[in-house]
């Protein structure tokens, strides 16, 4: 009975999403950006927004970085499904400019940093 | 002249009461020479063209000329303009040895977006599983040449 428990939980190999090791994950991501970044012109003639394709760029390395740590394969995969989804989203038009620009922050006021802005802001 | 001629006479054909129509007026310099057997060279030569010589008759040109076949050289000069061209990689000396991670300090990232400047520039799509074995300007270099069947 114990024994039995003990194998299944030995037994647990976690299911792959889609890939196997870490080199069919690593061609996955590489996909994905080079959609993205194959995108970043179109983009910007679609969507009428404010940027230039470096800003685009910078922001999608941004994006990748972010996520630069992982290394559970499944959760690599579900990144990389959840930014084709993001892309198809975009591509079809079903996102519009302002979620585009939402990357960006674009209603955020920056925190001040130097010591007048924060006397001003009444800020310790 | 002669078209408009073949076509109006088809046209009466069509619209009385017969079905025939007057055969072609037009003919090529080809046909006529087949029926007459004669060589075309001869035709040619009587034109007088002076740059008959140059002129492959059973061969087909274009406007854009013979076709250019590109040199081993040429492509490293273009993918090392490519690679200076590259935003991180300006003001860094940079040979055909050179390793793109090691050497130059570059990440996969920037690795794929030099891959994808080839593409751009050479006008073809380099496979993910190709671009990861090109991490030198050298190899890039080798591939478009294997690609372009140069044996130099």
């Amino acid at each position: 009975m114990a024994g039995r428990e003990a194998v299944k939980a030995g037994c647990k190999i976690a299911r792959p999403v889609l890939s196997v090791d870490h080199c069919q994950a690593h061609r996955r991501v590489m996909g994905l950006y080079r959609a993205y970044f194959r995108y970043i012109p179109y983009l910007l003639k679609h969507m009428d927004i404010p940027k230039n394709p470096r800003d685009c760029k910078m922001k999608l390395r941004e994006y990748f970085y972010q996520n630069a740590y992982v290394t559970d394969l499944r959760v690599i995969d579900i990144l990389v499904i959840k930014g084709f989804m993001n892309l198809k989203e975009i591509t079809h038009q079903w996102q519009q400019k302002g979620h585009v620009m939402a990357h960006w922050h674009p209603t955020r006021e920056p925190k001040p940093c130097d010591f007048i802005g924060k006397f001003l802001a009444n800020e310790d | 002249m002669a078209a408009v001629n073949f076509v109006r006479s088809a046209f009466n054909g069509l619209l009385r009461k017969s079905t025939t129509y007057n055969s072609a007026t037009i003919c090529r310099l080809s046909t006529v020479a087949l029926q007459q057997k004669i060589p075309i060279k001869s035709i040619a030569s009587a034109y007088n063209f002076e740059h008959t010589s140059n002129v492959v008759l059973n061969q087909r040109q274009y406007a854009t000329g013979p076709v250019h076949k590109i040199t081993e050289s040429e492509i490293q000069d273009r993918v090392l303009k490519v690679c200076k061209a590259y935003d991180k990689l300006v003001s860094v000396q940079l040979s055909l040895d050179s390793h793109f991670m090691t050497d130059l300090g570059l990440d996969s990232l920037d690795h794929v977006e030099i891959i994808m400047a080839m593409e751009d520039e050479f006008g073809f799509e380099i496979p993910d599983g190709d671009a990861e074995r090109l991490v030198r300007p050298r190899d890039i270099v080798q591939y478009i040449a294997d690609k372009e069947d140069i044996y130099d």
